[in-house]
């Protein structure tokens, strides 16, 4: 060990405070070494920055040797920068054990244990103490492996399966700056590695499956799929099995976990890239799309509809014409801004306007029966701008689907009214049963109105209203009557074997005996 | 009501319709115009009708407050000459006037609604002087004889002699039709017993009625509409309505039209689409298969590989 006591601004010795075999000693610079010894000492002092320190429990421990370690590992990332040659084939093993003995530890702990999954999007993430050290671990990694004078064939003695696996675990560490380095670090070894590469996609795929049907809780999803985004813009033609596959079984299912929110945007890049690359992968995604769309309208719609625009945007017309159907009857229920907003897409709407006479009648009902009034002005306005985009495609079409969706609403109205005068007409026979005001409820409102529509019309609101109001009143009236005020108990069943089973039955209370008398 | 009265309704009709007849010469003048900014051409105008009939569809009203709104602006603009940029509101004051008189109280969008809905540029104090200046400078004559009335009448004649064919002759594709034909200035200048007609005509030689077309004759007779007339119209009506069926699509004009969004929507839409790209340099480790795209950046800062699509090929929009 060289030590060095000349003053400035180096450290100087101090007496070996607790801290096990670690020989707090402040090395020299390599640029004060002759380069013959600069070898020798970079193994120094990455041996020297494989102590860790605590920066949790104790933070104010050892701070001289913290600052020690954290300056060593500051100068060697500027010295493999800068320098030549200098990666020699001994410091392989030594740069590679340093990472593992820094980074390769347990995670803490989710933060919180007991309650709900840490949601990315609400609570704050649980930062890395120690990551004043980390950081530059990392930082000094990945020049290693950038640097020009990296030899995969010699790194691979070292960095192997058991080291990837190891890295991949790390992906779900809660310190967003972590994952975002090791998401580069994982990057470049893909790219280095290519015997590991076939490795690296197994793994990643178990997490994910792991994901998705296991435990659906991990952190760095997006962060994978980032990797994933720029593998698959990699791949070449035609597309292997194993990646279709890939396509269907996990990058699809991804769609249905609850927390897609936080890494949405990656997954639809990656699902339009496979697109880019095979477009007879359409429809299955399209359809699979349609199959995990959220039964409510709530924000993830907004992110479905992303998606799909994107997917619109590049996808072939052959391509279009297949799943046009399904999917234009699932845009029509989505009323919603993000939804009508497709319409200002120039590449959809000429998609449309050439398979307009099939996608037109489906879409027309909706937007035509909320055209009248919706409360929402923005949307109002919206669904207007499609409605005339329509009407300049083709105007007899438009004509049709209006003429088409009036004689329905004219259906429904002659239907309706038969069932509610199939209703009076029963009532009206009741009444004429003279034993008819013996069962009554007095209360009860004129007629049920039905409601077949999906959505109500203004005129069943109103109608309803109007029922309601009626029957509130007459409610009133019944109950300035003189009407005792019983309570109505409940009736006793008739059935001999129950009435002997709950005469016979006998609480257990009774039976037991209560310790000590409470 | 029997065909002994529909006749004479008709006829009273026929007497009373010149009143309502926009000037000719003032639609001439407007059909020759060119692109002009301080007149308006007949491109002008049809593209505004078009956008009255978006409303009228929009809002729920019926043809008859189309129709008569066409009417009442046709007279105006063949009476005065306005600059193109008060069209708008000359035109949406036209179609308010007529739903007043033709729509139920309940059914009438308000006057600011239809201002936003239309994305028009003047407001509703502007609208309700425009309404009074229309109104004065047509005499108040609000409620006109128009096309359709005649198509009502001549349907209920129709029907009332052949009752058996009551589902072929449909008032609503006839209907339809007219509303095709008043997209187009020149058929404003047509009487409109006569269009009516040959609408009619039309219709009833497309599901080959004998009897039917008896009718029509004899409803022509009546009216003394000579048959030089009549085939003019009907020459144009068939040419307007052939390109109305044709079953071509065009592609729509999306710069007309404003598309507001509120402002969560748009964050939500920039996120995704107003990147710009990044070249990412292709760095080809092609010794195997695969390559990998070097788009995460080598520094922490550096871009990462973009998060929103790149867009690669520039789709070419098949044409219709």
């Amino acid at each position: 060990m060289l030590t060095c006591n000349k003053s400035g601004d180096r450290m100087v010795v101090d007496a070996p405070n607790s801290n096990g075999p670690f020989q707090p000693v402040a090395l020299m610079h390599f640029r004060d070494v002759a380069p013959a010894e600069q070898e020798k000492l970079f193994i120094q002092k990455l041996r020297q920055c494989c102590v860790l320190f605590d920066f949790l429990s104790d933070p104010l421990s050892d701070l001289k040797w913290k600052e020690v370690k954290r300056a060593a590992l500051s100068e060697m990332v500027e010295y493999i920068t800068h320098n030549r040659n200098v990666i020699t084939e001994p410091i392989y093993p030594e740069v590679v054990h340093m990472f593992a003995v820094n980074m390769f530890r347990t995670l803490p702990p989710s933060s919180n244990p007991t309650g709900a999954e840490f949601d990315p999007e609400e609570d704050e993430p649980t930062l890395e103490a120690a990551w004043p050290h980390l950081q530059l671990v990392y930082e000094f990694f990945l020049r290693f492996l950038e640097s020009p004078d990296f030899q995969p064939n010699i790194a691979k003695k070292y960095i192997d399966q058991k080291f990837v696996m190891q890295l991949l675990d790390l992906f779900d560490s809660e310190d967003p700056r972590e994952r975002d380095f090791l998401k580069t670090t994982l990057h470049r070894i893909y790219g280095k590695f290519l015997g590991l590469r076939a490795y690296i996609r197994k793994q990643i795929n178990n997490i994910f499956y792991r994901f998705i049907y296991e435990t659906e809780h991990h952190n760095g999803i997006a962060e994978l799929l980032e990797i994933l985004g720029s593998i698959i813009n990699g791949f070449a033609l035609p597309l292997k099995e194993e990646h279709k596959i890939f396509l269907l079984k996990v990058l699809l299912p991804l769609h249905k976990v609850k927390s897609l929110s936080v890494y949405h945007p990656q997954l639809a890049y990656c699902v339009v890239q496979f697109l880019e690359k095979d477009s007879t992968l359409t429809e299955p995604v399209v359809m699979a799309l349609l199959k995990y769309w959220p039964k409510t309208h709530s924000p993830k719609e907004v992110m479905f509809l992303n998606e799909l625009e994107e997917i619109l945007d590049v996808i072939e017309p052959s391509e279009f014409v297949k799943v046009q159907e399904p999917l234009f009857r699932q845009l029509a229920k989505c009323v919603a801004e993000r939804a009508l907003y497709y319409w200002n897409n120039e590449y959809i709407m000429s998609l449309i306007s050439d398979n307009a006479a099939k996608i037109l009648p489906i879409m027309f009902p909706a937007l035509y029966r909320n055209s009248k009034t919706h409360w929402n002005k923005t949307i109002h306005g919206l669904i207007y701008n499609a409605l005339k985009l329509f009407m300049e495609m083709n105007q007899k079409l438009f004509d049709d689907c209006t003429q088409q969706f009036r004689a329905e609403k004219n259906k429904e109205k002659a239907k309706s009214k038969e069932r509610e005068e199939a209703w009076i007409k029963i009532e009206n026979l009741a009444k004429s049963n003279p034993q008819f005001f013996m069962y009554v409820d007095s209360s009860d409102l004129n007629s049920p109105v039905a409601m077949e529509t999906d959505v109500p019309l203004i005129e069943d609101v109103l109608r309803l209203k109007k029922t309601v109001e009626e029957g509130a009143i007459q409610l009133q009236h019944e109950q300035r009557k003189e009407r005792p005020m019983v309570r109505r108990k409940s009736e006793l069943p008739q059935d001999i074997y129950t009435t002997k089973a709950l005469e016979s039955h006998r609480r257990a209370e009774n039976m037991l005996t209560t310790h000590d008398g409470l | 009501m029997d065909a002994f009265k529909l006749m004479k309704e008709l006829r009273v009709n026929y007497e009373q319709e010149a009143h309502y007849l926009p000037k000719e010469t003032g639609l001439n003048l407007i059909e020759s115009t060119t692109e002009d900014d301080n007149r308006i051409s007949a491109k002008c105008r049809d593209a505004k009708v078009e956008d009255l009939w978006s409303l009228t569809s929009f809002f729920g009203y019926s043809t008859q407050t189309f129709v008569l709104a066409v009417n009442l602006l046709d007279r105006f603009l063949a009476m005065i000459r306005i600059q193109p940029k008060h069209l708008s509101c000359v035109s949406v004051s036209c179609l308010h006037m007529a739903a007043k008189v033709t729509e139920e109280e309940c059914n009438l969008a308000p006057a600011d609604d239809l201002i936003r809905i239309g994305q028009c540029r003047f407001t509703v104090s502007d609208l309700c002087r425009m309404e009074k200046i229309v109104a004065e400078k047509l005499d108040f004559k609000s409620k006109a004889i128009t096309a359709l009335t005649f198509l009502h009448l001549y349907h209920q004649i129709t029907l009332s002699h052949s009752t058996d064919r009551k589902e072929k002759l449909s008032l609503e594709k006839l209907e339809a039709q007219l509303k095709a034909c008043l997209c187009r200035i020149s058929f404003s200048k047509a009487k409109p017993s006569v269009l009516a007609l040959s609408l009619l005509r039309q219709e009833i030689e497309g599901i080959q009625s004998e009897d039917m077309l008896e009718i029509a004759y004899h409803i022509q007779r009546h009216l003394k509409i000579t048959d030089g007339e009549l085939l003019l119209w009907s020459e144009r009506v068939a040419r307007c309505l052939s390109d109305y069926a044709s079953p071509e699509c065009s592609k729509p004009n999306h710069k007309k039209l404003q598309w507001i969004v509120s402002r969560r929507t748009a964050q939500n839409l920039h996120s995704y689409r107003v990147v710009p790209d990044e070249d990412s340099c292709e760095d080809m480790m092609s010794s195997g298969e695969e390559s990998l795209s070097s788009s995460l950046g080598s520094d922490a800062e550096g871009p990462f590989f973009p998060l929103h699509l790149r867009r690669q090929k520039q789709r070419q929009p098949l044409h219709a």
